[in-house]
């Protein structure tokens, strides 16, 4: 049935997805395996968020099959799916922009209900986002960009996932953050989480992953180990090609 | 006789009446996007569930709150699983089309259930007034401020500090952000039906008992002024609806201290409108805040249309021309001729609702101009009645485009409620402008048809007469969706950033579909007014504005043979089926509710 290898914790089978008439993907096949950082690499509209909202049963796709763990996600709604154990960090964040920092920061422990940990996990953000302590009470929508972001990251951690799913990360941050963000990718990776990430920014992601893959237009044009993709001339070829179809 | 201070009580109290409607109006905005209209319905079923409680029953007040809140809910809870969640997936106008429809059917219930007839409410309160300062304050104002008082701030804990609550508030800023937290959205709109459900029952039953008077009238009111009270708040915004409701009482109080209790509604309306008009985002909203919902393009359903061959509509016009040659029966004429009058304001409403995308709530309003202009024109300028009607058509079409227009640069839902506040201002400047409309009185003695001199007395003449007018309409409106303005129309509804970017005057393009629009629906109460010979303030009322919106769903929206024959088969059908007067709303309401969620598209799908 599924030809990804047999530790990949998240699988998409000849994934392809429809808004209408319009096809988004094409046969797409994805593995994430335990442990791992994998990047999805593609221009504008490519159809990465789509691959997210994939993954989180946001949108559910025509044909194929998305297994988390060996088991199929496609019959579950994006609650069942988050109870599974992916957390997101949405495009653009996505704070709940009129609740406070510490509100925001706590509905990512929704699915949860031991307390006392939930409460030890949040002082555990606030030591590996320092900055996040002196704007507990503040509304999160008047946090500048690259301090949302920290919080969005918080937040998905705060479920204790198996695997965060993260769309573009970096955008819009200043190099600094950024430099910031990847490095807390590292991190939460080697605590253990599986990050399934979505980047435009090539060189930076395959900084940081373990494997990657290249969209174009829908289409898997390339994939493999990061350090073998970060020499590989096509990988520009690739993204010419796509921001030029989009 | 009675002090401002009296009045400021008066104010406050009514004010903490509406806003237990429109917090719950606000908590579903909020989640769902969607302006509940069958909010007050709720708000009636909770008065009559009172009035079985205390009159039948016997329960003493705390427990009558208990049950009416409980048993309110649970009706909250059956429209939300059975009326609503059905729709998520479907156009954003189903859900609005949805609760229009339950109100009507739950209204129908009540009222075959209890009969129109006008009861009793007693407070089972003792009948004492406190002095305060120079006003008086009883028991039950007491008891309202106290449930009003009480239920903001359990409802404000709630919020704050349970998890459904955070659930609720983060549903309502991000739902697909809230659903990646795993909360479970179908659990969020169960609570905030449950809770608005809850709070409009109480408040249908405290209104009953403030007026010691329930009637089956209460319910379309209640959602009036709960949706005033709420826009004004800011739609969606909790502690705004409080506020927007406290001011709303306020503002009726005063103006009826000033100007006369007939005066009460048009205040709430015009506050309204100039709410909308100026700050459509409520009084309080602040940038952050959306805007109103971009929701044009997937308003309404898209589909193709069914493809009917001209040598079809030629037969049946053909076979419609010949029908009073046949032996048909004087009922038969008179429903056709119902049906015509009917199909001329559909035609009106399909292309302002369908093919420009400004679902109207307030058509019947176009009517009542079309038909006083007329009328009058006739009984005081003696002007021929051929004449008339038509003028009553350029006067609809006039009048209502100006009062329409200040509303232009509004979308989706809020057209909708600035078109429902405006049919009302119709109806109320009718019954106050004495001088001019007679006021409660009506119009009566209104001469007959007639066409050159020729009174048309007999059903065939009408039939002809109504037939041949509203055929030339439906060919007028086909030759115009055909041209260049026709697909203008249309790329507004679908687009109205995109249309703007083309270099389209939206504005322009509106006012020509509300002109067009006009004139038909304007002509249709015309010829109704020398029809009926006796018309008032609510002869035209939303009963028929809604009746003609289910119309057009019918038919399909923007679709002008679809207009027709829906106004044919909602007219034909229950004089086919026999069906009881008092059960043809139920009817339609039904049909409405079976429409949005099997066929969305209706009979002859969207053009
Ligand atoms: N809800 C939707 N309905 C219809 N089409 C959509 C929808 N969402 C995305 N699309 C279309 O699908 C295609 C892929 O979109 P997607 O958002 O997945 O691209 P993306 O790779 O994330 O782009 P970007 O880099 O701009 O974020 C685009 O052409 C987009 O216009
Ligand atoms: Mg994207």
């Amino acid at each position: 049935m599924t030809n990804s290898p047999p530790d990949a914790l998240l699988a998409l089978t000849n994934v392809n997805t429809f808004y209408g008439q319009a096809q988004v993907h094409f046969d797409l096949s994805i593995s994430v395996p335990r442990g791992h950082i994998v990047c999805l690499l593609g221009g504008n509209a490519s159809g990465k968020s789509t691959t997210m909202k994939i993954i989180l049963g946001l949108v559910k796709p025509r044909s194929g099959d998305v297994t988390f763990d060996g088991a199929s996600l496609l019959g579950l709604s994006t609650p069942q799916i988050v109870r599974r154990g992916i957390a997101s960090v949405p495009e653009a964040r996505r704070l709940f922009a009129d609740m406070s920092v510490r509100e925001n920061i706590l509905m990512g422990a929704f699915v949860r209900n031991d307390r006392e940990a939930i409460a030890q996990d949040l002082d555990k953000m606030l030591t590996l986002f320092p900055k996040l302590g002196q704007r507990l009470s503040q509304r999160a929508g008047s946090l500048s960009g690259g301090e949302q972001q920290m919080v969005a990251m918080a937040r998905a951690l705060m479920s204790r996932p198996r695997m965060i799913v993260m769309d573009e990360p970096t955008m819009g941050l200043s190099p600094l953050y950024v430099d910031r963000v990847l490095e807390l990718i590292r991190t939460i990776n080697q605590e253990g989480v599986s990050v399934f990430m979505v980047e435009q920014n090539a060189s930076l992601a395959l900084e940081i992953a373990h494997e990657a893959y290249v969209l174009q237009t829908g289409k898997i044009v390339l994939s493999g180990s990061a350090r073998a993709l970060k020499d590989d001339p096509r990988i520009r070829d690739a993204y010419l090609g796509g921001s030029e179809a989009a | 006789m009675s002090s401002w201070l009296d009045y400021t009580i008066n104010g406050l109290i009514v004010g903490n009446v509406y806003a237990l409607v429109a917090v719950g109006l606000a908590l579903i905005f909020g989640v769902s996007r969607l302006i509940n209209f069958a909010q007050g319905s709720i708000y009636l079923v909770g008065a009559y569930i009172g009035w079985v409680a205390v009159v039948q029953l016997h329960t003493p007040l705390p427990l009558t709150i208990i049950v009416v809140a409980v048993a309110a809910a649970l009706v909250g809870l059956i429209i939300e699983r059975f009326g609503l969640r059905p729709l998520q997936n479907s156009v954003r106008i189903a859900p609005l089309l949805a609760t229009i429809g339950i109100s009507f059917v739950l209204d129908q219930l009540v009222m075959l259930t209890f009969s129109p007839n006008p009861r009793a409410l007693p407070s089972q309160l003792p009948d004492v007034r406190f002095q305060i300062g120079g006003g008086t304050i009883g028991p039950l104002d007491l008891l309202i401020a106290g449930v009003g008082i009480t239920s903001a701030l359990l409802l404000f804990v709630f919020l704050r500090y349970s998890k459904l609550g955070w659930a609720i508030r983060a549903t309502a800023q991000d739902r697909d952000a809230a659903m990646q937290m795993g909360v479970d959205v179908n659990r969020v709109n169960q609570a905030v039906f449950g809770i608005a459900a809850a709070l409009g029952g109480v408040s249908g039953l405290l209104v009953g008992m403030y007026y010691n008077q329930i009637d089956t009238a209460m319910s379309l009111q209640a959602t009036l002024k709960g949706v005033v009270a709420e826009v004004v708040g800011g739609a969606g915004n909790v502690p705004g609806a409080v506020i927007g409701s406290l001011l709303l009482g306020l503002v009726e109080s005063y103006g009826v201290a000033v100007f006369g209790t007939s005066y009460r509604n048009l205040f709430a309306f015009l506050l309204l409108v100039v709410v909308l008009v100026l700050r459509p985002n409520g009084l309080f909203a602040s940038a952050r805040q959306a805007p109103p919902e971009p929701l044009t393009g997937t308003f309404i359903a898209p589909s193709r249309p069914v493809r009917i061959p001209r040598w079809a509509l030629l037969v049946a016009t053909g076979i419609f021309a010949v029908l009073p040659l046949l032996p048909v029966s004087f009922y038969v004429l008179q429903t056709l001729i119902n049906a015509w009058l009917l199909g001329m304001l559909a035609l009106s409403l399909t292309l302002v609702a369908g093919t420009i995308g400004q679902v109207s709530l307030g058509h019947a309003a176009l009517l009542a101009i079309g038909a006083y202009t007329s009328a009058l024109l006739s009984l005081t300028f003696s002007v021929p009645v051929g004449l008339a009607i038509i003028g009553g058509g350029l006067m609809s079409a006039a009048l209502g485009t100006a009062l329409i227009s200040p509303s232009f640069r509004l979308r989706g839902h809020y057209v909708s409620i600035a078109t429902l506040a405006i049919g009302e201002i119709v109806s109320l400047v009718i019954l106050n402008w004495e001088s001019v409309t007679r006021g409660p009185i009506g119009i009566s003695g209104i001469p007959p048809l007639s066409l050159a001199g020729y009174e048309l007395v007999s059903p065939i003449s009408i039939y002809w007469f109504s037939f041949i007018v509203m055929v030339v309409l439906a060919l007028l409106q086909g030759r115009l969706l055909g041209s260049h303005l026709g697909r203008s129309f249309r790329a507004i509804r679908d687009d109205d950033i995109a249309a703007r970017a083309y270099g389209l005057s939206l504005n322009r393009y509106k006012s020509l579909a509300f002109i067009f629009g006009g004139f038909a629906a304007g002509v249709s109460g015309g010829i109704a007014a020398h029809l009926y010979s006796y018309i008032n303030h609510e002869t035209f009322n939303t009963q028929q504005s809604i009746l003609a919106l289910t119309v057009v769903i019918l038919g399909g929206l923007g679709n002008v043979v679809g207009a027709i024959v829906g106004a044919v088969a909602l007219v034909g059908l229950p004089e086919v089926f026999r069906i009881a007067a008092e059960y043809r709303i139920l009817i339609y309401g039904i049909v409405l509710l079976l429409l949005v969620r099997f066929r969305p598209q209706g009979l002859l799908g969207t053009m």
